[in-house]
């Protein structure tokens, strides 16, 4: 079953996702996709994730394709300008590419090639609202389409940002602009978590959690630190440092989550984070 | 105001170095407010490329002029600079465009221009306005996405706000700003408003303004 | 009499703002000039200021009464500034001008006694080139500054290094000679220009009582005089002074130097009505003196051996409109016993014998303009005319009489008219600013023990070493020395109202600046901070600092480091540098980068930034700004390849500090 399919039918959807490469050998992207064949609905392919260049989105979604698998097409608005992005989707939608997740992307200055001009054209509403415009046939300028393509249209969320209300007044825009399901940053709790899901599903909206495995203590206080938008609780810290197998540990740990969270959301999106060869134990342990 | 700050010495030798009388300019307008243009920075910069020039063996003399405001015809009729054979600018980019306009020799910036902005204290600057020629700030209550949020975008924070904290991490988020000022206004609501993509045709189009020509004076 | 043109004043007068200090000072000398220039340990300029309208100061610097310290801003802080000491220490620590004798124009003028009245007019008429010859009965130059004022308080040779100057600009000295007995003075009169009459008050006052006659009672002039005159005077044992001011007080303790085993000083004044200085009581009492307060002198008992003074009480010494009319009560009496008794009661004037109209005091009759008397070419000035006052108001009529002269013979009366342009005087420190402002202490001088000073005439006060002058000069506040604005080129960008810690710029509708002199206390921040070079402070211009800086290199040795030190602190350079030409500052806020890339120009291999302790710090908030200075001066100098060659060293620790 495909993501479109799982998200209508109601199934509990299950996505990760795979890096293009930094060159052309795409054979370990499709290694670790190899992996995932048949455990996860979909596979996110990140545009120039963390604003370090790659093998470009587009290319990497066909040759998942290719090899047999649904890939959801990430565009961020860091690159390109209007016109690319509409491009683009129309060239992705081309080749049966239908899965779109709209991200404003990481600021240039943080990737490989801080003096580039960073583009910004557009943020995540204003291309979420193109994209309806495409699937509704015409481009962003009002122009019509010959062939239009058809989307399922993601975006993202961060269900535990500081401060909350500004974050919570964008997610609304996005719903408002055409978003239909939502991937989030990596929770921890369940509590806080759930009744966030339970709020955006009233929207009418579905909600795919997102979960990274937590490898050590260390590994947690550092996102903590470090990555905005992300709250290790403590109790799960103190777990970690007090386990001899803290990789093992940390699976438990994302399993039993998704087992608390599975009724109150629609999917899980598992981010890999360096590590594509626990995601099957991960869903082995969740039950999935 | 335009805020400006000096280049790096190299760089301003490398273009003023093959030449043996430099006039140095200054702005008493912004460039002299941003502490870089002033007949204080002119004095010291002399002094500086004068003992940079000497150790690299070129023989360069400088010396110094000031002017009300570089970006303006009248005030540059002013200048004589006769007798030298290049000009170095410390004004703004508009400052060294029209002073280069208006002259028969090579004229160079000193100061790299680096924004619009208000004084943030004594020697501190922020940035508030991108020119971009279609002003949101009424909207925004008076904080400029565009031009404060690093990524200018225009319809509220990214994911990579951190406690209020940029994604970059060396300012403020724009949007909670622009958030908790529209709150404290009781104007919560408008943050719910999706902003269009700017229109940049306009800033394309906009390489003058004159008011007396027809068609120009909307 | 005066018939000079009238004085239209001018606007500029008007901008005349003074300092408290400067205001007091009867010349008007340059305080908070001088006392930068010493906070800089500038001491040859210190005392160019301070000759500009002292020249007497090495004089001044030891016995001035000090009126300028009485109205220091600083009193309402703390205490006093110590002007005059800091007057001292520049004619302890600075050069004197090189003799040059003046005399180029034709003009002669005789002077009429060598007190300060005639040293001055002497030095000014010479310094404007005229030919001056002073006349002088006693042996030696120097008025009551040598025959009066005692040893331990003013020593011979600070006396004569001022002295000395003034005669090196060509004055001619007659000493010896008593005009009007000697000499006649309508002689001095056809042979000279003009006749100053400068003799001061060389009689002395007497009281109408019994046995006042007899060989046991003395006065004090003579008493002090042949004291000076190294005379061994044989008191007996018990001395009894009569008198309640400053002259009383140098008698007692001169008799304590001349083996008097007991002295008692006896007033008619209380304690509170004393005219004599409060310290001057105290050292005379810790010195073995006993004053007796409210006794007026009744009789003097005895024959050749025995001696006594009886007194009775005064109950009152003014009447109820404060005239001098004291009361007795005649049936309380007190007998002291006495060998000698020494009458310090009063001077007055003593030239009967000159053949002037004189007042019934026995003063010359002056216009108090030009200080002309009723004979044409013939002038008074000083004590003589004014009665008793101070040094300092001695030379301030010195001047006067002087630029009169000058006046008359020249047709110039600029100089005249200057001494009496009206002065408008700064007001009070702002609440605002004594509250952000650190108290600190006077600077306490050396001085010999009391138990040693009276067994010989040396100088008991042993004047501020160069370090503790700059630190004590440090505590002036600068007053009206700080911000002044050129408005043409300012441009307006509020640096300066955002640097000041106290609020003095500000901004006028239309952009225009302007500075609240009574909030400035001349630190220079602003004018550090201002892109227009709009501001100066005085002293410190960058003309002035290229200057200091080139002066300091005369003659470099390879690789020679400039040290720019600030003079709060102690420095350490000796241990990046221990030959390094140094530039003492009041705060390295004053060095700004083009001095210092000038420095470099003008020869310099290294500069250095020798930093104040914190703890000591006389402009703390300009701490943040100097490490910024420093910063943008690293950043400049590492951009050409000379990063090397700039270093900032920390204060010396003040254990290891040398003293
Ligand atoms: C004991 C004493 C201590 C003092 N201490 C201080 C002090 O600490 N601080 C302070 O500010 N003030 C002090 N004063 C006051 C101060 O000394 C006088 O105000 C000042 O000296 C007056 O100066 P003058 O030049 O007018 O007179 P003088 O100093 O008296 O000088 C007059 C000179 O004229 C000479 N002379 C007089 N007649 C003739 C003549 N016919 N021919 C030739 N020569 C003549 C005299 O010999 C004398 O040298 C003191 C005074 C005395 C007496
Ligand atoms: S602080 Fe200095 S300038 Fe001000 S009154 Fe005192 S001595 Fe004079
Ligand atoms: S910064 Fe200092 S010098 Fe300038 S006005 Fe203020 S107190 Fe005066
Ligand atoms: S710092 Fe200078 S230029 Fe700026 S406002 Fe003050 S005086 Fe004017």
């Amino acid at each position: 079953m495909n993501l479109h399919d799982a998200l209508s039918s109601g199934t509990f959807a299950v996505t990760s996702e795979v890096g293009p490469p930094k060159g052309t050998d795409v054979s370990e992207m499709l290694a670790s996709a190899e992996i995932l064949r048949g455990r996860v609905h979909a596979l996110n392919v990140t545009d120039n994730q963390a604003a370090v260049m790659r093998l470009c989105t587009l290319a990497a979604c066909i040759h998942l394709k290719n090899a047999g698998h649904d890939a959801v097409y990430q565009v961020t608005c860091r690159d390109r300008n209007r016109l690319a992005m509409q491009s683009d989707l129309l060239g992705a939608a081309s080749f049966g590419i239908t899965n779109v997740l709209a991200l404003t992307g990481d600021h240039i200055v943080v990737g490989d090639h801080p003096a580039a001009k960073s583009v910004f054209d557009y943020e995540s509403v204003q291309l979420l609202e193109t994209i309806v415009d495409l699937k509704g046939g015409r481009d962003a300028a009002g122009n019509e389409l010959h062939g239009v393509p058809d989307f399922t249209i993601g975006a993202v969320v961060t269900p535990d940002a500081k401060p909350f209300r500004p974050q919570l007044a964008k997610f609304e825009k996005k719903v408002r602009a055409g978003a239909t399901y939502f991937q989030t940053q990596a929770v921890y709790d369940p509590e806080s978590f759930t009744s966030f899901s339970a709020y955006a599903r009233g929207l009418g909206v579905k909600i795919l959690a997102g979960v990274v495995v937590l490898r050590s203590a260390g590994m947690a206080r550092f996102m903590n630190k470090n990555i905005p938008g992300i709250e290790v609780p403590q109790a799960l810290i103190d777990q970690l440092e007090a386990s001899n197998d803290p990789v093992q540990t940390g699976i438990e740990i994302t399993a039993r989550f998704i087992e608390q969270v599975r009724s109150e959301c629609d999917g899980v999106h598992v981010m890999a984070v360096g590590a594509e060869h626990l995601v099957p134990r991960i869903l082995d342990a969740a039950g999935l | 105001m335009i805020v400006v700050r000096r280049k790096p010495i190299d760089e301003i030798l490398k273009m003023v170095g093959r030449h043996t009388r430099v006039m140095l300019v200054g702005c008493n307008t912004c460039a002299a407010v941003s502490l870089a243009g002033g007949q204080k920075e002119v004095d010291t910069l002399i002094e500086l490329l004068s003992l940079a020039a000497s150790r690299k063996g070129f023989s360069v003399e400088f010396s110094d002029a000031i002017l009300e405001r570089q970006c303006e015809p009248e005030f540059i009729e002013k200048l004589d600079s006769q007798g030298y054979d290049a000009i170095l600018s410390l004004g703004c980019g508009a400052g060294v465009a029209t002073l280069a306009g208006d002259n028969d020799k090579p004229v160079y910036p000193a100061l790299d221009t680096l924004f619009i902005g208000s004084a943030q204290g004594f020697a501190s600057w922020q940035a508030e306005c991108s020119a971009c020629g279609s002003c949101v700030l009424g909207e925004t209550c008076g904080i400029c996405p565009t031009t404060r949020c690093a990524k200018g975008i225009l319809n509220g924070p990214c994911g990579g706000v951190k406690d209020g904290t940029c994604e970059l991490g060396d300012r403020p988020c724009a949007w909670v700003e622009i958030y908790d000022r529209l709150e404290s206004l009781g104007r919560i609501d408008d943050f719910g408003k999706t902003m269009p993509a700017k229109d940049n045709s306009i800033s394309a189009r906009c390489c003058e303004w004159d008011m007396t020509k027809e068609g120009d004076d909307s | 009499m005066s018939n000079i043109p009238p004085h239209k004043a001018s606007e500029a007068d008007k901008d005349r703002v003074f300092a408290p200090c400067r205001a007091r000072c009867p010349v008007h000398i340059d305080v908070p000039g001088y006392l930068s220039a010493v906070a800089e340990g500038r001491f040859t300029d210190a005392l160019e200021i301070v000759m500009q309208r002292n020249p007497l100061p090495s004089v001044c610097g030891r016995v001035c009464l000090r009126p300028c310290e009485e109205g220091c801003r600083r009193c309402n802080l703390d205490e006093p500034v110590a002007i005059a000491a800091l007057k001292r220490a520049a004619a302890d620590h600075g050069a004197y001008p090189l003799p040059r004798p003046m005399g180029t124009r034709p003009e002669r003028v005789a002077i009429i006694g060598s007190g300060p009245t005639g040293l001055t007019a002497a030095h000014d008429l010479a310094q404007l080139g005229m030919k001056v010859t002073l006349f002088e009965e006693k042996p030696k130059l120097g008025g009551m500054l040598r025959y009066g004022i005692p040893n331990y308080r003013l020593p011979d040779d600070a006396l004569d290094r001022d002295i000395g100057h003034i005669v090196s600009l060509g004055v001619e000295t007659i000493t010896g000679v008593r005009v009007g007995r000697d000499l006649n003075l309508d002689e001095l009169a056809q042979t000279f220009d003009a006749v100053l009459i400068a003799a001061g008050l060389q009689g002395s006052r007497s009281v109408p009582i019994d046995g006042a006659h007899l060989p046991q009672v003395m006065t004090a002039l003579d008493f002090l005089e042949r004291s000076a005159s190294g005379e061994k005077l044989d008191l007996g044992e018990r001395v009894v002074v009569v008198g309640g001011g400053n002259v009383a007080m140098d008698v007692a303790r001169t008799a304590i130097r001349q083996h008097a085993q007991s002295v008692d000083v006896i007033c008619l004044e209380s304690r509170d009505e004393m005219p004599a200085s409060e310290h001057e009581i105290e050292d005379a009492t810790l010195e073995g003196a006993n004053v007796h307060c409210s006794w007026g002198p009744h009789a003097v008992i005895g024959d050749e051996n025995v001696c006594a003074l009886d007194t009775v009480r005064c109950t009152s010494i003014f009447d109820s409109e404060k005239r001098f009319a004291p009361e007795f009560d005649e049936s309380e009496l007190r007998r002291f016993e006495a060998d000698t008794i020494i009458l310090a009661i009063g001077q007055s004037a003593d030239v009967g014998d000159l053949g002037i109209n004189l007042t019934h005091r026995g003063s010359p009759i002056v216009d108090p303009v030009t200080l002309r008397t009723s004979h044409e070419g013939i002038y008074a000035a000083g004590d003589v005319v004014t009665g008793p006052t101070r040094i300092i108001d001695a030379i301030a009529h010195g001047h006067r009489a002087a630029a009169a002269i000058f006046g008359a013979l020249v047709d110039d009366w600029s100089l005249l008219r200057e001494l009496d342009l009206e002065n408008t005087v700064l007001g009070e420190i702002p609440p605002h600013m004594s509250e952000m402002l650190e108290t600190r202490r006077r600077i306490q001088m050396e001085t010999v023990p009391f138990y040693e000073a009276i067994k010989n005439w040396g100088e008991i006060e042993e004047g501020y070493t160069e370090y503790e002058a700059a630190r004590e000069a440090q505590r002036c506040l600068g007053c009206t020395t700080g911000a002044r604005l050129a408005q043409e080129k300012c441009a307006s960008c509020l640096s300066c109202m955002r640097v000041c810690p106290h609020g003095a710029p500000g901004v006028h509708v239309g952009g225009y600046m302007y500075f609240d002199m009574e909030a400035c206390h001349a630190c220079g921040t602003c004018a550090s901070a201002c892109p227009g070079s709009a501001i100066s402070i005085e002293g410190c211009s960058p003309d002035e600092m290229v200057l200091r800086v080139q002066r300091a290199l005369a003659s470099p040795t390879i690789d020679q480091t400039i040290a720019f030190v600030c003079g709060h602190t102690r420095n350490a350079l000796e241990t990046l540098d221990p030959n390094a030409r140094i530039v003492t500052v009041s705060c390295l806020l004053r060095v700004d980068e083009s001095t210092v890339l000038q420095a470099f120009r003008s020869g310099a291999g290294r500069v250095a930034f020798s930093e104040c302790d914190t703890g000591t710090c006389r402009f703390p908030h300009a701490l943040k700004l100097v490490a910024q200075r420093e910063r943008s001066i690293v950043s400049a100098l590492t951009q050409i390849g000379m990063g090397d060659s700039f270093r900032i060293v920390g204060p010396a620790s003040d254990e290891e500090a040398p003293s």
